[in-house]
C-alpha cells in the first residue's frame, strides 16, 4: 500500500520541482524581480507512513565469547541423529547432520559427551552395547572429519532414558538416536 | 541413615537367633529320618500343614500381636514355597489332610526393670510335629525384639522345609532390583514376599544391573559417575559404596563366581564389550572372549567351571557357553532372533533367559545342553525380562510391564503360577535374587 503512495507522491514532488524549475528560471531569463510565485519549499516525499527502520550495520558487534562449556549443545546448533532398529550405522542424514555438527564442534573447541539410546524393545543390557555402539559411530565420524577426538566423550544409556514415552513406531523412532550432551 | 541401621538389625537378628536355636538344634536332631517329602514335577502334590494359632501365656498387647505375626508369616512362607498347602482348623473347607502341624506359645517380656516397654524381646517357642501322631519333629525358642519379628518367622518357616524336605528353605531371601524413570535410579531391595522394602543407593544417577555376592555380604552393579559407567560395590552390612572397575566404555552385567573371589563382566574398553574374569578389588584376571562382536550378560554354572553369555557375533544376539579359561565355546541357543540376559540355574540343570519375539519379549527356560526350550510368560506379559532364579531352583524374578510399567513377578515353574513381588508407579527392572 505504502509503494503506490509513496510514488504517487514522488510524482507529484517531481511535478512541484519540474513546476519550480521552470518557474525559476522563467523568472531568472526575464527580470529579477518576478517573484510573484509563491516559494514553494524543496518538496520532500510527503510520507504517509514513517519509512521501517534500516537495521544498523553489525560488523561492530561486542565480541561476547560463548560458554559453550555452560550450554547444551543443541542450543548451539549441535543436532541429534537417529538410528534404523536394531542398526547403528549413519545414514546420508545422519551424515549430513554430523558435518554441520563437526564445523561447529571445531569452532567451539569445548568437550561434549556423546550418548547412545535404543528403543525400548529388547533387553537392558543388549541394548546398552547397541547404545554404545550408536555413539561410537559417531564419534568416529567426527574424529574422520576433524573433531579432536580428545573432545568427544561417549557413552550409552541404553533404553533407560528416553526421549519418548509410549509403544509406538514413532516413539520409538525417537528412541534411536545419538545424542550430545554436555558432560 | 535408615537403611544402615535396618540392615544392621538383620545382622543382629541372625547373630541373635544363632545365640537362641542352639537349645532347639538338640532335640531336631532327634527327630525320624523318614520324614522326607519327595517331589517331582510332573506330579507335584503338596503336603497339607495345619497352622494352629499361637497360645499368648502372658504378657499384653505386643505378645498378642506376635503372636499373630508369626502365624500369617509362617503360614505365607510354607506356601509361598510351593511345597504346602496350609490349614488353619481342622475343620477345613479345603478337605486338606494333615500331615504335620505347628503350634507354639508365646510369652511376654521378662519382669526385669532393663527389658520392659515396647522394645524388649518376647518369648516365642514354636513346635513342628507330625499328625496326627504328634511326634515331635522340630522345637524352637527364640527371644526376638519387635523389629525381628519378620525374621524369625522366616527362619522358622525356613527350619520347617528343610526338616521336611532336606532342602534349605527361600524364606530368608532377598531381590535387590533397580526402581526409578530415565537416568534416576537407584538400588532397592525386598524381601522375597515382598515386604521389607529397603532403599539401598541415593546418587541422583542411574543404577542398575545389580548382583549378589554368594554370601549375600556385597552387591555388585553399575552405575554412572559424570555420564560413564563404573562398576561399584555396595556393602550390605554397612551401606558403603565403593568402586570396583570403571574402565573406558561398558562396565556391565557382573556376576559373582560361586566361590566369591572374583566376578564375570562386560567390559567394552578394548573397543567392543568382551568377558572378563576380574577380582572385586577391580584387576582383570584374564579375558574370555575376542571378537569384533558384542560380548554381554555372563552368568556362571554353580560349578564354577562355565559360563554362559551373549554373543551377537552371528549377527543377532544368541547364548553360549565358555569355561573359565574362555575354551570350549558352544552356542546353546538356535530357535529367536534375539537371545540374551541368560542365568544359570542353582542346581545346574536350566537356564532361563530373555528371548525377543516379534516386539515383546519373553522369558525362556531350557536345559542347560539347550534343550526342552519353554516359553514361560505369553503375550499377556508384553516385555518380560531380566530373570533370576531363586535358590530353591523352583522360582524365577522377573521385570514385565504388562500393567503399563514394569513391576517384577516371581514365577513358580512347577506350579506355572505368578505372584506380583513389587507395586508403585516407577518401573522396577534387573532383579537379582540373593543366594
Amino acid at each position: 500500500m505504502t509503494r503506490g503512495w509513496i510514488s504517487r507522491s514522488s510524482l507529484m514532488a517531481m511535478g512541484l520541482v519540474l513546476i519550480l524549475g521552470l518557474v525559476l528560471v522563467a523568472g531568472c531569463s526575464k527580470n529579477a524581480d518576478v517573484e510573484t510565485e509563491p516559494v514553494v519549499p524543496d518538496a520532500q516525499p510527503v510520507e504517509e507512513t514513517p519509512p521501517p527502520p534500516v537495521p544498523e550495520d553489525k560488523t561492530e558487534v561486542e565480541d561476547v565469547a560463548m560458554d559453550y562449556a555452560s550450554i547444551e549443545p543443541s542450543e548451539y546448533g549441535v543436532m541429534d541423529v537417529y538410528f534404523a532398529f536394531d542398526q547403528y550405522d549413519l545414514d546420508n542424514e545422519a551424515m549430513g547432520t554430523l558435518s554441520r555438527n563437526a564445523k561447529i564442534l571445531k569452532e567451539a573447541g569445548v568437550t561434549v559427551l556423546i550418548s547412545g539410546h535404543c528403543d525400548e524393545r529388547g533387553t537392558v543390557e543388549y541394548n546398552l552395547a547397541l547404545g554404545e555402539k550408536r555413539a561410537r559411530a559417531v564419534r568416529d565420524y567426527l574424529v574422520s572429519l576433524g573433531v579432536p577426538a580428545g573432545k568427544l566423550m561417549v557413552t550409552s544409556y541404553g533404553e533407560s532414558k528416553p526421549f519418548a514415552y509410549g509403544s509406538t513406531e514413532d516413539a520409538w523412532a525417537q528412541n534411536r538416536r545419538s545424542h550430545f550432551e554436555r558432560p | 541413615m535408615n537403611h544402615q541401621r535396618n540392615l544392621k538389625n538383620s545382622l543382629a537378628a541372625g547373630l541373635l537367633l544363632a545365640v537362641v536355636t542352639v537349645a532347639g538344634t538338640a532335640v531336631a536332631q532327634s527327630r525320624s529320618s523318614e520324614v522326607v517329602i519327595e517331589h517331582t514335577s510332573t506330579a507335584f502334590i503338596k503336603t497339607d500343614v495345619l497352622m494352629q494359632e499361637l497360645d499368648v501365656l502372658s504378657g499384653g498387647p505386643e505378645s498378642v500381636a506376635a503372636a499373630d505375626l508369626m502365624l500369617t508369616v509362617i503360614s505365607n512362607d510354607l506356601n509361598l514355597s510351593g511345597l504346602f498347602q496350609v490349614g488353619f482348623s481342622e475343620s477345613n473347607p479345603e478337605s486338606l489332610q494333615f500331615e504335620f502341624t505347628i503350634e507354639g506359645t508365646v510369652e511376654g517380656p521378662l519382669r526385669d526393670a532393663a527389658q520392659t516397654g515396647v522394645n524388649a524381646p518376647v518369648t516365642i517357642n514354636l513346635n513342628l510335629l507330625s499328625y496326627p501322631e504328634r511326634q515331635l519333629l522340630l522345637n524352637k525358642r527364640y527371644r526376638p525384639l519387635p523389629s525381628q519379628m519378620r525374621v524369625t518367622a522366616h527362619h522358622f518357616a525356613n527350619e520347617v522345609v528343610f526338616a521336611l524336605t532336606g532342602e534349605p528353605g527361600i524364606a530368608l531371601t532377598r531381590i535387590v532390583f533397580s526402581r526409578g524413570k530415565g537416568d534416576r535410579r537407584d538400588l532397592y531391595s525386598v524381601d522375597y514376599d515382598g515386604e521389607g522394602l529397603l532403599r539401598l543407593t541415593a546418587n541422583r544417577t542411574l543404577n542398575l544391573c545389580p548382583a549378589w555376592s554368594p554370601d549375600g555380604s556385597a552387591i555388585a552393579f553399575t552405575s554412572y559417575r559424570n555420564g560413564q559407567q563404573g562398576l561399584f560395590s555396595l556393602d550390605t552390612g554397612t551401606g558403603k559404596v565403593r568402586s570396583m572397575i570403571a574402565l573406558e566404555g561398558l562396565n556391565l552385567g557382573a556376576d559373582w563366581h560361586p566361590d566369591g573371589e572374583e566376578l564375570a563382566v562386560s567390559l567394552s574398553q578394548s573397543g567392543n564389550p568382551e568377558i572378563y574374569r576380574i577380582t572385586p578389588q577391580g584387576k582383570i584376571i584374564k579375558r574370555l572372549t575376542v571378537s569384533k562382536a558384542i560380548e554381554i550378560s555372563p552368568s556362571w554354572a554353580p560349578g564354577g567351571r562355565d559360563l554362559v553369555f551373549t554373543s551377537d557375533r552371528t549377527g543377532t544376539p544368541q547364548l553360549y557357553i565358555i569355561d573359565s579359561d574362555g575354551a570350549g565355546r558352544r552356542r546353546v541357543t538356535f530357535e529367536g532372533r534375539y537371545n540374551d540376559s541368560a542365568v544359570w540355574s542353582p542346581g545346574g540343570d536350566q537356564i532361563v533367559y530373555a528371548s525377543r519375539e516379534g516386539n515383546y519379549t519373553q522369558i525362556v527356560v531350557m536345559k542347560s545342553t539347550g534343550e526342552d526350550r519353554r516359553v514361560l510368560t505369553d503375550a499377556r506379559w508384553r516385555n518380560s525380562e531380566d530373570p533370576s532364579w531363586a535358590p530353591d531352583g523352583r522360582h524365577i524374578v522377573f521385570a514385565s510391564d504388562r500393567s503399563g510399567s514394569f513391576k517384577l513377578y516371581v514365577y513358580d515353574l512347577v506350579e506355572n503360577t505368578f505372584r506380583q513381588l513389587t507395586f508403585g508407579q516407577d518401573p522396577d527392572i534387573t532383579p537379582a535374587w540373593s543366594h
